[in-house]
């Protein structure tokens, strides 16, 4: 059963097994006049090369600034090798677009630093095997005031969007190809140069200087509470979602959602064991419906 | 462990002050508590537990041996936590021995009492087969397999479940044999013997980040930290010991507060413990 380990009670662990034997037939059934007889199951090693991130030109990824070298940032991608994000691939903070100089280069840290959280794009194929990034756009750069979360990279299917502003929520979603997912307070694209420019130097200033800052001034600037208690039921929907080992897409997630809103439950109930098996039993019902639909 | 950037740090402060932590927790939850025993058949009692990604195992190893000669009716116990290198990087090699230790002397103060065998979780004499001469020798050993924060806990977790799943075999010891050489104890018998772990405290960990204190704390939020009392309590509410990590200094009434906080959390933990325990052992019963 995937050995997902919850501490299932035994109705709960039958209704999961139903679910998910259900899911397997459907899914096999997708292929019209095939039938699928299951022969030998093979244990497939989850940290082999078989099920890691396949990198392709144009996909959206997250990754985190592990070292700022000189004109580039590398990046830490859930992959084998890191990333590289050159400078000249990065639109400047002033917006112009000119050559980089060697006072850009000196202050790359001011754009992003080691440990920062980056949005880009994958731009092609070093000659070793390694990523380049570009991060060009208005849409790609750091990520702040959210959560990072890890999933499978096999669970992401590349889709035409991988960016959702969830205007309801007041959240942005971003779910990279990599496995890496952003779920976060929503950021407005910066149009506004100047102001931006000056929200980065004064929360600069601020985090330098942390430790004289009060804490009545932090709590200020925390995101509110209703957007937190959203970014923080997508995040558990999508950890649910990646326990089950199902594919991890908006629709999916925001069935997720409803189903927990609609049930009433807090938000860290979610992680236990009966919303698990909810939400199997869910999609299970979601997918045969659908089947009989087409069929 | 990665590391956070300034943008997490600030979310996952702002969620402990504002009592939404980043998956949905209030500040005095824990994480779903995953409890299975019997894990390692060759010891006389093991236990597995898991909280979130946090998961350790606990085994009891019993060894025929003479007491103490100032205890001659009590068996003697020594326990002992390893970080296995899977747990992460940092772990390999040598890199764990500071944490090793700090977990062993922190448990061995809330569990096995003082010099004279007063106050321990349960009572070592069920451990003696004949005053005097003969007696188990319990051996707890504790390894971490993935830190993902309070290891603490699930340490105390995982020793309350071995030692409730250990089975001491029943000793049968012929009549006027002597016992000054090495004597020759019959352990046919199938038959064992549990050890009365309704002593046995839990541990709580309140972890103070900012001006709030949070349970359970997952390592994210444990970088955070100013400091960290982890208190020792059993079913009568009373403490049984109490250890406070990180440099930042409390003041006493926050740490009067964090005992009564503490205090209050640690009775839905033992009742939730208690019942996952039990059905783990029927659990295994079972299969």
């Amino acid at each position: 059963m995937r050995g997902i380990q919850l501490s299932l009670n035994q109705t709960q662990r039958l209704r999961l097994q139903t679910a998910l034997e259900l899911l397997e037939t459907l899914s096999s059934k997708a292929s019209l006049n095939a039938s699928v007889t299951v022969a030998d199951n093979i244990p497939v090693n989850y940290e082999d090369g078989v099920l890691k991130y396949k990198p392709e030109i144009g996909d959206i990824i997250v990754g985190r600034v592990i070292e700022v070298a000189p004109k580039r940032w590398r990046l830490e991608i859930n992959f084998i090798q890191d990333a590289v994000l050159m400078l000249s691939s990065m639109t400047l903070p002033d917006g112009i677009q000119r050559r980089r100089t060697a006072v850009d280069e000196l202050n790359m840290r001011s754009i992003f630093e080691e440990i920062d959280v980056v949005c880009a794009e994958v731009r092609g194929f070093q000659h070793d095997g390694s990523l380049h990034l570009q991060a060009r756009s208005q849409k790609y750069g750091k990520l702040e005031r959210g959560q990072l979360l890890t999933i499978p990279p096999y669970l992401v299917k590349r889709r035409k969007q991988h960016f959702h502003h969830l205007e309801q929520y007041g959240v942005d979603l971003i779910i990279g190809c990599n496995g890496f997912i952003w779920v976060g307070e929503h950021v407005e694209a910066k149009d506004d140069m100047v102001v931006d420019d000056q929200v980065n130097k004064s929360e600069q200033h601020s985090s330098k200087s942390r430790n004289w800052t009060s804490l009545e001034e932090q709590e200020q600037t925390h995101t509110p509470a209703e957007t937190r208690q959203n970014i923080c039921r997508i995040a558990n929907a999508i950890r649910v979602l990646s326990t089950l080992g199902f594919n991890v897409t908006l629709d999916v997630i925001m069935e997720t959602v409803y189903l927990s809103s609609s049930l009433n439950l807090e938000i860290h109930e979610m992680l236990g064991a009966e919303f698990c098996v909810l939400v199997a039993e869910s999609e299970a019902e979601r997918r045969s419906s659908s089947a009989k639909r087409k069929g | 462990m990665v590391g956070l950037s300034a943008g997490e740090k600030h979310f996952i402060q702002g969620g402990i002050a504002q009592d939404l932590r980043a998956d949905g927790r209030k500040r005095l939850n824990y994480r779903p508590i995953y409890v299975e025993t019997g894990v390692i058949p060759q010891a006389d009692g093991s236990a597995k537990v898991k909280m979130g990604a946090t998961e350790v195992i606990a085994s009891v190893k019993l060894d025929l041996a003479r007491p103490n000669p100032s205890q001659p009716g009590k068996g003697k116990v020594s326990l002992f936590v390893s970080c296995s290198a899977t747990a992460g990087p940092m772990f390999e090699g040598r890199g764990s021995e500071e944490l090793s230790t700090e977990l062993s002397v922190a448990l061995q103060r809330c569990l096995l009492g003082g010099k004279s065998g007063a106050g321990a979780a349960f009572d070592p004499s069920c451990l003696s087969i004949v005053d005097g001469k003969l007696c188990w020798d319990a051996y707890i050993d504790g390894l971490v397999v993935s830190a993902d924060g309070n290891l603490l806990d699930a340490l105390g977790a995982a020793i309350k479940a071995a030692l409730t799943n250990t089975r001491v075999p029943v000793a049968n010891v012929p009549a006027g044999a002597s016992l000054d050489e090495d004597p020759d104890v019959d352990l046919s018998s199938q038959e064992t013997t549990r050890i009365d772990t309704s002593g046995v405290p839990v541990i709580v960990t309140l972890t103070k980040v900012g001006r709030h204190y949070i349970v359970d704390a997952t390592s994210e939020e444990e970088s955070q930290m100013s400091s960290a009392v982890s208190v020792s309590i059993n079913k009568e509410r009373r403490i049984c010991g109490l250890t406070k990590r990180g440099g930042a200094g409390l003041d006493p009434s926050i740490i009067l507060d964090m005992i009564s906080v503490a205090s209050h959390v640690s009775e839905q933990l033992m009742n939730k413990l208690d019942s996952e325990i039990a059905a783990a052992e029927a659990d295994e019963q079972d299969t």
